[in-house]
């Protein structure tokens, strides 16, 4: 009796040969990767478990449970080191052993994100943190951040490729998936991101680019403008939106929804490019958080106030009258200098 | 002999051609900079550029006499080692006190340096050390491409701007007080920026 997800029938056995073990594990995570990536259309998630990979485990749609899915965890280690993509969505608590994110139990104990995540990055193939919080800490290592959270690559001494996104683009997450299982290793930026989906700012493909370099700006969420006023992070964000679009088939992304990128695929989202709606982050000093604008105008206008006293304190003094009194009444370097050529020449005879 | 006519005239040689040119290149290149740069954190017509594309190419066209200029004074002052004169040393620190005492109006009793006051010392300093911090986190929101390692240190591009905006504020801050101090402290010195002597 083959299962049926939705219509389409479940071919077990089709898989190819070269189809590789997939696990998804999900630790602190809102779920929001898992069900960005089952929208993906082409290939589909269908293809992905009928074609690409053998997904033994995907934490959110898998139909095992307790000791089962754990006991497919640690068949990975044993009888597959070095074969399995480990897929990793979301951030990894430390605090408390990392007693913050369990993925099950083992003999008895909680198996924490910690423990699996290190023990099976270890021994992957391939490890992709899908999601920014997996890749960079986002939302779930945002301050105060009691949990301790860490993305990936802190916790794993090897290298993590990166695919984030709040939540991903389902097209950048199967797009890796297909590369790694077809091609191998895509072409990663310096944040260890597919270039093939990461490799140009957002500002430099938006279509309202031209209203940007011709000061057209949007007052207002709604407006059809250019973002840039009310705080767009597309000059900031390495990422394909405008052309690859969102909501499965290609219709919409932020700015064309009249609304500024948040620049959620950054590694400094969302405490450190936050205030959304401002075009700097803002300032954070010991016990305050002003926004740059602010320091910038504090600073004018000290600047100015020094600059003013000063001066009325030159003209009252009289010091300002009599700096320039000196140089044009002749009284001045030139003159000096004279005195103290004839006075030196005097002493020596 | 030659060089030595405008001393016996009575003028005192402060600055070299040279040290001159160079100032005369990168004291515009930093104003337009911060011009051009303010408009682009807040691009409103009132700012003086039209639109965000002449405030990109005079910024553009300004960093780029920015880092020539400052590079060759770096040079020039690495061989002939005026740096002497510009980087505060002990003696101007335990002098900050006797030159603040006059400048706050302190003390009527106006201290006398060698070349530049403790102040101007500072100041120079200050400026010479945003420069590089402008140029770097400037090439990386240019290029931020190629130099993506820069914008890793700085743990990304959002992060990296603020920094690029901050060190515009300090370096107008700093600048607004040198050109204040420069055309009201002594005509002489004014002067000699221009013609090298005073
Ligand atoms: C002292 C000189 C400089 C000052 C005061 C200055 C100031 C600024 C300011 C205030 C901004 C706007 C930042 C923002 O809010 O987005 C800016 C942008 C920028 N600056 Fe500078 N800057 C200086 C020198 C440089 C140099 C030397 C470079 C390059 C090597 C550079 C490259 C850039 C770039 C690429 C931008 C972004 C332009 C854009 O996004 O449209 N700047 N600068
Ligand atoms: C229109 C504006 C400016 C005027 C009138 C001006 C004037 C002067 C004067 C008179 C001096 C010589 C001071 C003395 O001999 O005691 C000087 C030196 C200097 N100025 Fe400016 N300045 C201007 C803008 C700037 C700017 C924007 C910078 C920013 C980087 C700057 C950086 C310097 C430096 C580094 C020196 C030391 C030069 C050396 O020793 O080679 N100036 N300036
Ligand atoms: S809307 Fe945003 S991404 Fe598009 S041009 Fe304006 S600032 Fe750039």
């Amino acid at each position: 009796m083959p299962i049926r997800i939705g219509t389409e029938p479940l071919r077990p056995g089709k898989l190819s040969r070269s189809a590789p073990p997939l696990i998804w594990l999900g630790t602190n995570t809102c779920g929001g990767d898992a069900v960005s990536f089952l929208n993906s259309l082409d290939p589909g998630y269908l293809d992905l478990l009928r074609d690409l990979a053998d997904c033994r485990y995907l934490y959110l749609t898998m139909t095992a449970e307790g000791d089962m899915a754990t006991r497919i965890l640690d068949e990975m280690l044993t009888t597959l080191p070095g074969k399995y993509i480990l897929v990793v969505e979301g951030t990894i608590p430390t605090r408390s052993n990392g007693l913050y994110s369990v993925v099950g139990m083992r003999n008895g104990e909680p198996l924490t994100a910690l423990q699996a995540v290190r023990e099976l990055g270890t021994k992957a193939r391939y490890v992709v943190a899908v999601g920014t919080c997996a890749a960079f800490g986002g939302p779930f290592a945002a301050m105060p951040n009691p949990s301790g959270s860490l993305p990936v690559q802190a916790v794993l001494d090897r290298q993590v490729i990166n695919v984030p996104g709040c939540p991903v683009n389902p097209d950048w997450m199967m797009g890796t998936l297909v590369h790694l299982i077809r091609f191998g290793e895509p072409e990663l930026d310096s944040f260890n991101r597919p270039k093939l989906f990461y490799g140009e700012t957002i500002h430099n493909l938006c279509q309202r680019r031209h209203y940007f370099d011709n000061s057209l700006f949007a007052k207002q969420p709604g407006e059809p403008w250019c973002m840039y006023q009310i705080g767009c992070k597309g000059p900031d964000t390495f990422a394909d939106c405008p052309y690859r679009q969102w909501n499965g088939e290609h219709l919409s992304w932020p700015v064309k929804a009249n609304t500024p990128c948040i620049g959620c695929v950054n590694p400094e989202f969302p405490d450190g490019n936050a205030p959304f709606f401002e075009h700097l982050p803002d300032v954070r000093l010991p016990g305050v958080r002003v926004t740059a604008d602010r320091v910038g105008a504090l600073t004018a206008a000290a600047t100015v106030l020094g600059i003013g006293v000063h001066l009325a304190g030159s003209i009252l003094t009289g010091r300002l009258a009599h700096a320039f009194k000196q140089t044009f009444s002749g009284s001045g370097a030139r003159t000096r200098l004279l005195q103290n050529l004839i006075q030196r020449f005097s002493k020596k005879r | 002999m030659r060089s030595l006519l405008p001393i016996i005239k009575g003028k005192k040689p402060r600055h070299p051609l040279l040290a001159r040119l160079l100032h005369w290149v990168y004291a515009p290149a930093v104003l337009a900079g911060i011009l051009s740069g303010f408009y682009l954190t807040r691009p409103f017509p009132s700012q003086g550029f039209s639109k965000v594309e002449s405030a990109q190419k005079t910024h553009f066209v300004a960093q780029y006499l920015l880092i020539c200029s400052y590079l060759a004074r770096i040079y020039q002052a690495y061989f002939t080692k005026d740096y002497q004169e510009i980087l505060p040393g002990f003696n101007d620190m335990a002098g900050l006190p006797r030159f603040l005492q006059y400048e706050l109006f302190l003390s009527q009793k106006k201290p006398k340096y060698k070349k530049y006051n403790p102040g101007q010392k500072i100041l120079f300093t200050g400026l010479g050390l945003l420069i590089p911090l402008q140029i770097i986190t400037g090439l990386a929101l240019y290029k931020p491409n190629s130099l993506q390692k820069t914008v890793v240190l700085a743990g990304g591009l959002g992060p990296l701007r603020k920094w690029h905006y901050l060190a515009g504020v300090a370096v107008f801050a700093l600048s607004a007080g040198h050109i204040y101090f420069a055309c009201t402290h002594d005509p002489n010195k004014l002067k000699s920026i221009f013609t090298g002597y005073e």
